[in-house]
């Protein structure tokens, strides 16, 4: 099993116990959206007397994988084959695509993450694709900040850049000062 | 007095609770039988207390005292979104249900933030339908000390706030619990559920203390006997598909039928020779259209005369 790479999470927070709850709510949220494969860094800058909160997340670029030669190995039998898919996750995509272009009599499921099918050829069926559209990564890591900021943050200032998210949030119009302060954070998620 | 206990036990001979019950004055407030396993919120007087510890021993089974029995109590969360729900308000409301309460979960519309915090007329009517409020608030000190108290400030009913910054005391409610503030999982671990305890805990004591209030100036009719009445009188309580149909309150009953159409019968019912319409007030509920009773006091009835 692949192990996602630590993600790295920095607080400057100027109350101490809100910092480190915030810190943990980044942790779960990465968890939740399954998503820790993809974030380097997240920093977070928090200053509820101001109240200004700044999130600047790093992630990697990703490119989904959508067709079953990437996302499984698959062995040939004589008059069938059976794909064993490196993730569970992909079961249910791939069995509708397989069932749909050979239909339930030739399309097995032999175990949790192994399909049998009949009379195919390996080649054929590597080029399947099981999903239309690549996994959106950016999407995902909007959703994460919005899912860290709190709510009552409302004004927010968002930067996107190469690989980047930068969100300034608080509930006066965006300072110039702030916006500084955004490039100190992007800088600290950089190094 | 009456004394709110949970029973656990078997259905084997558990008439002779109940026969117990009838011969003291006492009450089942709720019963849950699943399979042979019996499960029931009783009342009964204190002094009565002793006697069925005795019977109860005798059919094997247990008794907690659980203050919450017969409270009913508002969980209330800043907003409904899924930062504040639904871990800290739900667990807490769970945990609340453990120990015997009645709970209801609330959102604000907009008690979020520093400037635009605010609770309106009607949500605040809303809360002090019930008998304690728990306000779930979030993580950081300056925001709960500095804005969050106009929230329950000036409520009718006890408050009870938890937050996540450890704090000695915070004005205006009656007690802080620190540690819950905003989190994004379920409750697991001993340390966890060890702070939803002492919510319920506190809970238990603020109700103990209203009932103690109650004592020195007694109610008309006592809401048990109003809730078994209103079951008696009007049989489609019963049968309301609402959990918990006819919900006592420690001052009085939430019955879950259509104010409108019920309203003249339940005023009209007798309860311990009294017009219930007489004894109590009897209005329409902010929640879903419900009847609330609430039973004025002997001093305030002399008034009322």
């Amino acid at each position: 099993m692949r192990r996602a790479a630590a993600i790295n999470i920095i607080v400057d927070s100027s109350d101490k116990v809100g910092g480190d709850q915030y810190r943990y709510i980044a942790e779960k949220s990465v968890e939740d959206l399954g998503i820790g494969g993809s974030v380097e860094t997240i920093v977070l800058y928090i200053r509820p007397e101001i109240p200004l909160f700044i999130i600047s997340i790093r992630y990697r670029d990703f490119r989904g994988k959508n067709t079953i030669g990437e996302l499984a190995s698959i062995d040939a039998r004589t008059g069938s084959i059976r794909i064993r898919l490196d993730s569970e996750i992909d079961l249910g995509d791939a069995l509708k695509v397989l069932w749909s272009e050979y239909g339930r009599e030739r399309v097995e499921q032999a175990g949790r993450m192994e399909i049998v099918v009949q009379g195919v050829e390996p080649e054929e069926v590597q080029q399947i694709k099981i999903r239309e559209k690549a996994v959106d990564i950016s999407s995902r890591i909007s959703e994460l900040s919005s899912r860290i900021i709190p709510e009552g943050f409302r004004v927010r200032s968002v930067k996107r850049g190469e690989n980047m998210l930068t969100v300034i949030a608080a509930e006066d119009p965006i300072k110039e000062e702030w916006k500084a302060e955004a490039l100190k954070i992007e800088a600290m998620g950089n190094a | 007095m009456l004394k709110f206990l949970l029973f656990e036990g078997g259905l084997y001979k558990h008439e002779l609770i109940t026969d117990f019950l009838e011969d003291v004055g006492g009450f089942i407030v709720q019963k849950t039988v699943a399979g042979l396993d019996l499960i029931m919120n009783l009342a009964v007087p204190e002094e009565e207390l002793g006697r069925l510890e005795r019977i109860v021993a005798e059919v094997k089974g247990k008794i907690t005292i659980a203050p919450l029995i017969g409270v009913e109590v508002a969980v209330v969360a800043p907003t409904l979104s899924r930062h504040h729900l639904p871990h800290p308000a739900c667990d807490i409301a769970e945990n609340l249900r453990r120990h015997g309460a009645k709970t209801n979960i609330l959102g604000l519309a907009r008690g979020v933030g520093q400037k635009i915090v605010h609770s309106s007329p009607k949500e605040r009517e809303l809360i002090e339908e019930h008998d304690i409020a728990v306000f779930t608030l979030g993580n950081f000190e300056q925001c709960i000390k500095g804005f969050k108290i106009p929230l329950f400030k000036d409520l009718k009913i006890p408050v009870i706030v938890t937050g996540g910054p450890y704090l000695d005391s915070l004005p205006e409610c009656q007690g802080y619990v620190g540690g819950i503030g905003r989190y994004p999982e379920r409750a697991r671990t001993g340390e966890m559920i060890d702070k939803l305890k002492s919510v319920s805990e506190l809970a238990g004591k603020v109700a103990e203390e209203r009932r103690r209030e109650l004592d020195l100036d007694p109610l008309v009719v006592e809401p048990t006997v109003v809730k078994e009445e209103v079951e008696r009188q009007v049989p489609e309580a019963r049968e309301a598909l609402s959990p918990n149909p006819v919900t006592l309150k420690i001052d009085g009953v939430r019955i879950k039928l259509p104010y409108l159409e019920y309203k003249d019968r339940i005023s009209d019912m007798v309860v311990q020779g009294k017009r219930l319409g007489d004894v109590a007030s009897i209005k329409r509920s902010l929640m879903r259209d419900y009847v609330l009773v609430k039973i004025y006091p002997q001093s305030m009835l002399q008034k009322v005369k």
